[in-house]
């Protein structure tokens, strides 16, 4: 009889709009956190070694310069006030190799001969992101490892190697093989094995771990002066405009491309999150929605709700119907916009998998939606026999 | 035997000097025993429903002290089990029926049966009503309805504002004579407002407010 009386109260309309904004509201949220989850690892599992938001930049080459190379080196001043720019998060330098060195292979093995003249620099081991443990050399260590630009490979596979008839060499064989290095300088010379553990898209340059490079022109270097002539930027922000500005006008080189994929990132993710705010807006709008027609409900039928309870009904069963259908309309809402997100992101994936080759990632959708279930269902218990409890009993009588 | 006990009871919305005549407001010691039947007499305005509302508990805009014999004085129980009211506005429900008004009530404790309920109304003449609309119905008939309503419920007191302002003196009759039988039964003690003497009930006390 109870129910009989309150379901008259109730305004269909009002609760279909908020089943539907709700569902849509969650529907975007769902499918647009579960986006990013799957599309991550496209973000970040980059071949380059490097973070996302680092660059490496140098002096502009000029006719002056090439006469005179000190000009090439960063001074101390130079290196502190790019430091204090606002958009620069951090600044290191590259160690240069102060000794010659050759590299060789064996004509034993099943690599092509080769001999050549290399030049070594190093960074710390914090902007690099090879496996840690490739990326470890102390001195008991025979062999080095080696990080190369990914466009040396490419050179050889697409030029060199095709030209001579050697074979062409994928990522994983490279890594597999090791070659020689002879290390000379201040009258001394030594043979080290060698393996290449990654490439670089971001620098131009070939790496080795910085202890090797400590040790190495300890050893063999002709002076004990350390010029930099490249530094190793990270941004805050690498889309922003100061940074080519600053650049310019200084003639420090960087190259705008390696700051693209950036962008692209900051981009993808900005929209994602634009889009997961607005999102929240409309959830949040849905909320205050259901809300507002709940209090318009209880404002129109005052009377039968206190009536109610002058003829002996608690505020608690007063409460129960408007609990138990907005937490059914909630349910039914939620329910449907995890069920169209699933959907989405099947669609989605059956795209991206023809593009990219991603992992199979969890999907967090029926956790994330459940949890809103749970979140939005407590709210509206507590608002609506708050309320009830609010007209029915007055303030100094709860009991 | 079981009373419910007025302390100094004022209105907070009323003055002194709307109230320096009353037997009951800012006097100590008033008592309402349980099984016997008190007559509330007084000219409108001078806080009758009040009275009744403030032992109710729907209103608790007087100052003073009320006690009560239950062990448990929560509004729930009392409302459910202690105290039955049939209000001055009747608050019955115009979109419901006659019977659908009564069972609303009779469900919480279920009291009585469907037998009964019928029997009652049929004892009231409404049986050609039971199933119309409250809202199509006289005044004098909701009052009836209400006052049936009062009776499906567990109770030791029963509180009646302005019970028969609506109703013919054969009908006076016919409820004071239930009534009565009821509280008899449950040994309940019943309070009445009114305008002026009920000569069909025999009270125990008659009191000026």
């Amino acid at each position: 009889m109870l129910v009989k009386l309150q379901k008259k109260t109730i305004v269909k309309t009002q609760l279909l709009g908020y089943i539907i904004t709700l569902c849509v509201g969650v529907f975007i949220v769902l499918t647009s956190i579960q986006l990013y989850f799957d599309l991550e690892p496209l973000m970040t599992n980059q071949t380059d070694v490097f973070n996302d938001k680092t660059a490496v930049i140098s002096k502009e080459v000029s006719l002056f310069k090439s006469v005179d190379k000190e000009r090439l080196y960063f001074s101390d001043e130079e290196i502190s006030e790019l430091q204090a720019q606002p958009f620069v998060k951090d600044v290191s330098t590259f160690n240069n190799a102060d000794f010659k060195i050759k590299a060789f292979s064996n004509q034993s093995e099943n690599v092509p001969l080769f001999q050549t003249d290399l030049f070594f620099e190093s960074i710390p081991d914090n902007y690099i992101d090879v496996k840690s443990e490739d990326w470890i050399w102390n001195e008991s260590d025979e062999v080095i490892p080696i990080i190369i630009p990914e466009d040396y490979l490419k050179l050889y596979n697409f030029g060199f190697a095709e030209s001579q008839g050697l074979p062409v060499l994928s990522k994983n064989t490279i890594s597999q093989i090791t070659f020689n290095l002879e290390v000379s300088g201040a009258f001394q010379r030594e043979v080290f094995k060698s393996r290449i553990v990654g490439f670089s898209n971001k620098i131009n340059s070939i790496l080795v771990p910085d202890s090797f490079l400590k040790y190495a022109n300890l050893k063999f270097g002709r002076s004990n002066v350390s010029r930099i002539s490249r530094l190793l930027v990270t941004f805050v922000n690498p889309t922003d405009q100061r940074i080519l500005e600053y650049f310019n006008q200084n003639n420090y080189s960087i190259n705008k491309d390696k700051l693209e994929f950036s962008k692209l990132s900051f981009f993808f993710n900005s929209a994602l999150f634009f889009v997961i705010v607005v999102a929240i807006i409309i959830v949040l709008l849905s909320i205050g929605f259901i809300i507002l027609s709940f209090n318009l409900i209880v404002q129109k039928n005052k009377t039968m709700i206190l009536n109610l309870g002058a003829i002996g009904y608690s505020y608690k069963s007063v409460s129960k119907f408007y609990q138990l259908i907005i937490t059914i309309s909630t349910f039914i809402s939620i329910v449907l916009a995890i069920f169209f997100s699933l959907r989405c992101r099947v669609f989605y994936s059956e795209k991206l998998d023809n593009l990219f080759d991603l992992p199979k990632l969890p999907s967090y959708i029926v956790l994330l939606g459940f949890v809103f279930l749970i979140v939005l269902s407590i709210i509206y218990n507590i608002v609506v026999r708050n309320k009830i409890k609010r007209i029915l009993l007055p303030k100094d009588n709860f009991k | 035997m079981a009373q419910i006990k007025l302390n100094n009871i004022k209105p907070k919305y009323m003055s002194e000097a709307e109230i320096s005549t009353s037997d009951i407001y800012l006097k100590e010691n008033i008592v309402f025993e349980q099984g016997k039947n008190y007559l509330i007499k007084a000219n409108s305005g001078h806080g009758k429903s009040s009275l009744l509302n403030f032992i109710y508990k729907s209103n608790i805009n007087y100052t003073g002290e009320i006690t009560y014999p239950f062990s448990d004085n929560s509004i729930t129980n009392i409302r459910q089990n202690k105290i039955s009211y049939v209000f001055q506005d009747l608050k019955l429900f115009p979109s419901l029926t006659v019977l659908e008004n009564i069972q609303l009530k009779n469900t919480i404790t279920n009291y009585k049966t469907d037998e009964q309920i019928l029997g009652l109304i049929q004892k009231l003449q409404l049986s050609h009503k039971t199933h119309s609309l409250v809202e199509t119905l006289s005044l004098g008939q909701q009052q009836r309805v209400a006052i049936i309503r009062a009776l499906c419920q567990p109770f030791e007191y029963m509180l009646l504002d302005e019970p028969f302002s609506h109703l013919d003196n054969t009908n006076i009759k016919i409820i004071t004579e239930l009534l009565l039988d009821e509280l008899h039964q449950r040994k309940a003690g019943m309070i009445i407002t009114a305008l002026e003497d009920l000569t069909m009930v025999k009270f125990d006390k008659i009191i000026h407010l």
